[in-house]
């Protein structure tokens, strides 16, 4: 898969200073930086006309790039908690694998525990085929389950719809 | 003919106008009462959230007749003013007749990961005080540590900060309550509710002496969630007689909890111990027998007995418990009543036929260190909801 495929396999480029807010921009470069190791990357908006499980809308998923070559891809989201929403993001490898999931910005008080690192390490790894089960491939924290229930629920939405792309041919 | 194809158009045009409009309507209704809804609408995370608690409770005591009690139905109303500024409350029925407020405080976000908040808020120990929503815990009823040790649900008045690290898994409290009343109306400290008696509420509540309260949570470990409370001060008493010898008690209660889950089956701990100084002169200024120490500990295992691929939960539990609230007497100049020394076993069933609403039975031994006390058994059913 290289950089010119994308760009001719997605239907629309947006760029990314247009979308995300500045708090969640910042975030997300910073989390890009510690994971590529660099500075020095674009990101590209990829948007997709159809319905899927999760929004793929002008500020949701990005391809990385640094000079030309294709580093991975970044998924922001938003989902609820229990009577919130918050801000999370998913990195991905250039093969659709997931290398990291943080919460960017956590609204309440209550269920804020899945924020923690060693619980976000669960998803790592996973991709397309993956179809996480609550307490069967996700552990539970105690206090927190709704938001752990949302956050589960956020990441197969991802996953699934990056699937349905991947059958489509729209990720080739 | 003409005409009244028109007036036909046009009245058909009205009618599917109306029905977008009031479609819309409930759109917006929805998008104000769920937060789901707002993430569909695209809306950002602001303005008013609803939801709330209940407990219905039937509980048939062997040999007496038994009691039907909507014992807790709680509205919880918050208010997003910014994503930094955001007031909570909670409004309670008890027993359908008391009113309380159960939460009611500010809170402002100073960064991700330090808020600073005042009000109404619950103080920080052991594991029910502050998870006390009936679909987080097995019984019909709260555990008894947590009514007679702890005395839940527990709140007072004051400010603190709060926040967490993603980084250590790890979640921190800190606030300056005021304290138990000495004198809650007529009411006093004493054996056999320790120190519940004296929970302001909030309600005109006296201060003259801060409570310091914190709680550490850790939840690095797959599974596992650890806890250290602590909550260290004084009671308050009122202004004429808070320089009387024995008018306030000195109050230290340190916590420890645990919580545990993997796949089906899941666990918890918990072990409280408070002490109190002064309790002999303000045994004797009051004429009471407030211990001055009260000691409370369970454990509880639970298995779910339906597959993991079912949304629904049926979880089979047992949970032992012991609490003392006269766990030491000398210090306190009273002689020690065993009869509260008590402990218990419970077993039961939590059936969760949704996420967020939970059918349970249980049956409990309660028992005391009187020699030769027969145990007494309690039956209970019950529902409770949280969404």
């Amino acid at each position: 898969m290289n950089l010119k495929g994308i760009i001719f396999s997605i239907s629309l480029f947006i760029l990314m200073s247009f979308g995300l807010p500045k708090n969640i921009l910042k975030k997300v470069n910073k989390e890009i930086t510690s994971t590529f190791k660099t500075e020095n990357f674009q990101l590209e908006s990829m948007l997709f006309d159809q319905k899927l499980p999760a929004k793929f809308h002008s500020n949701n998923l990005f391809n990385i790039s640094s000079d030309q070559k294709l580093l991975g891809f970044v998924y922001v989201g938003k989902a609820p908690s229990k009577t919130d929403i918050f801000d999370y993001l998913i990195l991905f490898d250039t093969e659709f694998v997931i290398i990291k999931s943080k919460i960017l910005v956590y609204r309440e008080d209550y269920g804020g525990e899945i924020g923690s690192k060693r619980w976000l390490k669960q998803f790592e790894g996973k991709s397309k085929n993956d179809n996480l089960k609550l307490h069967e491939d996700v552990i539970v924290i105690s206090g927190a389950t709704i938001s752990v229930r949302s956050m589960t629920l956020a990441i197969n939405n991802v996953l699934e719809s990056i699937r349905i792309l991947h059958d489509k041919g729209l990720l080739e | 003919m003409k005409i009244a194809i028109i007036t036909l158009l046009f009245l058909a045009s009205t009618l599917s106008y109306a029905q977008t409009v009031s479609q819309d309507t409930t759109a917006t209704k929805n998008q104000q009462m769920n937060a789901a809804q707002n993430i569909l609408n695209g809306t950002n995370s602001k303005g008013i959230t609803i939801g709330g608690y209940a407990q219905v409770d039937y509980n048939q005591p062997e040999g007496d007749n038994g009691k039907l009690d909507v014992h807790r139905l709680v509205l919880l109303l918050g208010y997003k003013f910014s994503d930094k500024v955001q007031f909570v409350t909670e409004i309670e029925y008890e027993h359908v007749k008391e009113v309380f407020i159960e939460q009611a405080f500010l809170n402002y976000a100073v960064t991700d990961n330090f808020n600073v908040r005042g009000g109404l808020m619950l103080v920080p120990m052991g594991i029910v005080n502050e998870y006390h929503e009936p679909t987080t815990f097995n019984g019909v009823e709260r555990p008894n540590v947590d009514k007679s040790i702890v005395p839940t649900t527990w709140r007072e008045i004051g400010i603190g900060v709060t926040g967490k690290f993603d980084e250590a898994s790890l979640r921190y409290q800190a606030y300056i309550f005021s304290g138990f009343a000495s004198v809650n109306g007529t009411k006093v400290l004493g054996g056999s509710n320790g120190l519940r008696n004296g929970r302001q509420k909030g309600a005109e509540s006296t201060v003259n002496k801060p409570n310091l309260s914190t709680k550490l949570d850790y939840y690095g470990i797959p599974g596992l969630r650890i806890g250290a409370s602590g909550y260290f001060g004084r009671t308050q008493a009122e202004d004429d007689v808070d320089s009387i010898e024995g008018a306030d008690v000195g109050v230290t209660m340190i916590g420890f909890d645990g919580r545990y889950n993997n796949k089906r089956f899941t666990a918890r701990t918990q072990y409280i111990h408070a002490l109190i100084t002064d309790a002999d002169k303000y045994n004797m200024l009051y004429e009471t027998n407030l211990g001055s120490e009260l000691k409370g500990w369970y454990a509880e295992a639970a298995y779910n007995l339906l597959p993991l691929s079912h949304e629904q939960r049926l979880d089979a539990f047992i949970r032992f418990e012991q609490y003392d609230t006269h766990a030491a007497t000398q210090d306190a100049g009273i002689s020690r009543n065993l009869e509260y020394n008590r402990d218990e076993w419970i077993f039961g069933l939590s059936y969760h036929v949704a996420p967020g609403a939970v059918v349970k039975a249980d049956y409990q031994f309660l028992n005391n260190a009187i020699p030769n006390n027969e145990s007494k058994g309690q039956l209970n059913f019950g529902f409770g909801v949280w969404f």
